[in-house]
């Protein structure tokens, strides 16, 4: 059965990091997610992990659907690094078995990885968890915003994102709706083969699609009636403004990216005889 | 209200590509600025075309629309016209484009290239005209049908249309609902001066306005004030209307010799039963008690609900109390009705007498709950339907679905087969996979005919060609194909026009006791309830308020005014006699309210 009243990861509190422009707030998180592969040392992952804590910690999101979301991806993770685990070379042969192969580079360079997509996934489920759709979708349609210069179809596709966003919670209503009905008939989603089950689907899709195509076009006559007539002279009433949050998360980011980057330049001289263990090759 | 006209429609007719009738013959009526026009008709009479034609949805094949002078027909200045007639359509849900409240208002204004902190004072004013500032940030998903609506309403203003015109916009709303949403157009109008068109078939809703015009079959048949178009009642009932319901009053009270004036508001009404009564010197006087009438029954199907609780998305920050400590026991036998508002929980509740929702304890993964420092364990609710114990995990909860059949909210949306005949004997199958051809086809026929409607006419029809009425009939006939001892059925005349409504009910009676012994249905319409049920309860807050026979819920009209809710007309007019010392105690149907206020003129009882 799906979910009935939310969706997304959206987590209603009203914290610093809620506030913060989405538009920074995805830029923030771009930057994060180039950071964490310039990093290239060690010291650079920390400072990484640094913002993400002060961020997961002035978020005020429970750390567990934080980590919830990583759980989602663990199994790829793991396969890779095993992967990479036995396939990395390096000068430091530390375990031998056959033709399979472990060296201290290959050790590094795994955890480092590992770390790399932890950082990430936590990192984009704080955006989730602190920005509804509807704010990334304004965000995102303002950054898309130079492209309309060059004829992109910014405005519409923001409408069209707007609409889905506004319609997914009546859908899924719908669809619980429906497979109330049906099941009050006797249908039966969840004994069966595949193919029972995918025939079992029919009495619910069908009339899901019919609905669907129903509100669309009741929905296409109100558009009309309020005088929509696509972008033309149209004037548009949100407007994101930066705050004193923004700039404030702004020069946290600065300072993560002058941190990565003196690391990167300097990390060998922090204390030399370490450095061959936090370098990643 | 100035005599300058702002619509005009002169010889309109319209047909839909590949429809044999026109959809609007010969219309010719206008609009004066300021004025309040209703427009009814039964569903399909050409209503919801006139409105699409007034902005220009619609482009009229024959004569001409004019607003303000422009004329409409043209089709170039759709967007002008559309700046000074907005629609409010019929779905709350359909019309919003954004999920936030402000954002959808902002809408119009945008399309039309108003200026930002222009738009920010419209979006104040329209919010504040539907009584909604507070809503500004909200989002439409978790607001009322009648807060959608009223959003609506606000997202037309925002455009400052100088007509407004509702098409069936309180049609799919629950009484409070619709309540809301008319005393904003009625506001409107008569602060704001804005000129409205309200379409809709409920009687009561025309009633208000300062001109109705009747459609039928594409035509104006009647026209002037609500009054006079209610003096032709006969009339009336030839274009499928149903007369409002006060008048099922006055009828018989004339045959008992009473001298009634034609009125429509029960308190007007119970004004002329007193000058009546007080002619033949009769000041006081109380008729025979109501005493309900014992029925014997077998017991065998009894519905049992003790201590149901229920809560959405638990454990999650947005989790809602649905249930809390629902006890209720119905009987083998009866009609049972279940009130109360959209959002009390009456859903919820139902959808646990056929195991839609489950019990915690018949749930997979089901944990007794320990009892905790100083409190007990909390009590487990149990949940009993004849043999059927809904708390046990092994219970066969496909055969309890078969004996329990469940009509939901707008069954025509679960319709999906390629041909009526399939998607009745759908649940037929499902139930029992060993039936035989001939044995399926003798149901889904009896069914079919039950309902009333045609079996070799409509076997081989896709249910989607067939009218909403036929929709709904085959929907139903979908569900108690397999003889259900219990049939629950969620708002069964929803969105229906008055005429639809009666006939639903009279199926209902036909299956009761006949095809299904017990039937339960779910309503806010209190005359409904009234007129069919023998018991009701009624479900406010997630909590079962009173449970009794209906008419004695309906003597605590104060208690239900207090919860918002609505009491039925009889008991409306009864609560005014008694102001004036006559009691008159009846089991709220028109029929028996009507027989004893005409007992007490004829001197019984007095």
């Amino acid at each position: 059965m799906l979910n009935d009243v939310t969706f997304g990861q959206y987590y209603p509190v009203g914290s610093f990091v809620h506030r913060l422009d989405p538009r920074f707030k995805i830029l923030a998180l771009i930057a994060f997610i180039v950071l964490l592969f310039v990093a290239d040392n060690f010291y650079s992952m920390a400072a990484c992990f640094l913002l993400l804590l002060f961020a997961i910690a002035f978020s005020r999101v429970p750390v567990t659907s934080v980590i919830r979301s990583v759980k989602a991806i663990i199994v790829i993770i793991i396969f890779t690094a095993v992967i990479n685990l036995f396939f990395h070379t390096g000068s430091h042969l530390l375990w031998q078995y056959g033709v399979v192969k472990i060296y201290r580079e290959g050790v590094i360079f795994t955890v480092f990885f590992v770390l790399r997509l932890f950082f990430l996934v936590m990192a984009s489920s704080v955006l989730t968890l602190t920005t509804t759709p509807v704010a990334l979708t304004d965000g995102i349609e303002s950054l898309l915003k130079p492209l309309s210069y060059i004829k992109f179809p910014v405005h519409e596709l923001a409408l069209i994102m707007s609409i889905a966003l506004r319609f997914i919670p009546t859908l899924i209503d719908e669809t619980n709706r429906i497979i109330a009905a049906q099941k009050a008939r006797g249908a039966d989603f969840e004994s069966g083969n595949i193919f029972k089950k995918i025939k079992a689907v029919i009495p619910v899709l069908i009339p899901l699609i019919t609905s669907a195509f129903r509100r669309a076009d009741e929905l296409g006559d109100a558009m009309d009636a309020r005088c929509y007539s696509g972008s033309k002279n149209r004037t548009k009433y949100k407007k994101l403004a930066f705050g004193w949050r923004d700039l404030v998360a702004f020069l946290s980011v600065a300072a993560l990216i002058a941190g990565v980057v003196l690391f990167n330049i300097y990390a060998y001289r922090v204390y030399p005889p370490f450095y061959e263990y936090i370098k990643v090759y | 209200m100035t005599e300058e006209p702002i619509i005009e429609c002169c010889n309109v007719g319209f047909s839909y590509p590949e429809a044999e009738t026109k959809a609007l013959n010969n219309v010719t009526f206008s609009v004066k600025r300021g004025e309040f026009l209703s427009v009814i008709g039964h569903n399909g009479s050409g209503k919801s075309t006139l409105a699409r034609i007034l902005n220009g949805l619609l482009e009229v094949d024959e004569g001409e629309v004019r607003v303000l002078g422009m004329k409409v027909s043209e089709g170039k200045n759709a967007i002008e016209v559309r700046k000074h007639v907005g629609i409010v359509f019929q779905n709350p849900d359909n019309q919003m484009v954004a999920s936030i409240v402000e954002d959808d208002v902002a809408f119009g204004p945008e399309n039309i290239g108003v200026e930002r902190e222009e738009i920010g004072r419209r979006i104040d004013w329209a919010l504040a005209a539907v009584g909604m500032e507070k809503f500004r940030k909200s989002t439409p998903a978790r607001l009322s049908g009648g807060q959608k609506q009223r959003i609506a309403v606000a997202g037309v203003l925002a455009i400052k249309p100088d007509v407004l015109v509702l098409d069936e916009s309180t049609a799919m709303l629950d009484p409070r609902g619709r309540r809301e949403v008319i005393e904003v157009v009625r506001r409107l109008n008569k602060e704001e001066g804005m000129t409205v068109i309200l379409i809709t078939h409920f009687m009561e809703e025309a009633l208000l306005a300062d001109r109705t015009l009747v459609m039928n079959r594409g035509e104006i048949v009647l026209e002037g004030s609500p009054e006079s178009v209610f003096e032709n009642g006969e009339t009336l009932e030839t274009y499928n209307l149903a007369l409002p319901r006060i008048s099922s009053i006055i009828a018989p009270l004339r045959k008992a010799g009473m001298n009634i004036e034609n009125v429509l508001r029960p308190e007007e009404l119970a004004a002329q039963i007193i000058e009546n009564l007080n002619e033949k010197g009769i000041y006081s006087a109380q008729s025979s008690p109501f005493v309900p009438a014992v029925r014997e029954c077998a017991h065998e199907w009894d519905v049992d609900v003790e201590n149901l609780s229920y809560t959405y998305s638990k454990k999650s920050p947005f989790a809602s109390k649905a249930l809390s400590g629902v006890s209720l026991h119905i009987d083998d036998g009866e009609f049972f009705g279940i009130i109360g508002h959209t959002g009390s929980g009456k859903s919820t509740l139902i959808q646990h007498f056929n195991a839609l929702l489950k019990l915690p304890q018949a749930q997979k993964h089901f944990k007794k709950p320990k009892a905790k420092k100083g409190k007990p364990a909390p009590v487990l609710p149990s949940l009993t339907i004849g043999k059927f114990d809904l708390s046990d995990k092994k219970c066969d909860f496909k055969a309890l679905r078969a004996n329990v059949g469940m009509v939901l909210q707008y069954p025509e949306y679960q319709l999906f087969a390629e041909t009526v005949f399939a998607d009745v004997a759908f649940g037929l199958k499902n139930f029992n996979p060993k039936l035989s051809e001939a044995e399926v086809e003798q149901a889904v026929k009896n069914s079919i005919e039950i309902v009333g409607l045609d079996y070799e006419d409509i076997k081989d029809k896709s249910p989607f060609d067939l009218s909403g009425g036929q929709k709904r009939r085959v929907a139903i006939a979908g569900v108690i194909v397999t003889k259900p001892h219990i049939l629950i059925l969620d708002e069964p005349a929803a969105g229906l026009d008055p005429k639809g409504k009666r006939e639903i009910m009279e199926l209902l009676h036909k299956l009761h006791g006949e095809w299904c012994n017990t039937i339960i249905i779910v309503s806010h319409d209190m005359d409904e309830v009234a007129e069919n049920c023998t018991r009701s309860c009624i479900i406010s807050e997630g909590k079962v308020f009173a449970c009794d026979y209906t008419a004695n819920l309906f003597k605590r009209a104060d208690e239900l005014f207090s919860l918002g809710l609505d009491v039925p007309l009889t008991a409306k007019i009864a609560m005014e006699l008694g102001r004036k010392g006559i009691i008159v105690e009846s089991d709220c149907t028109t029929a028996d309210f009507a027989a004893r206020v005409a007992g007490i003129y004829g001197g019984e009882n007095a």
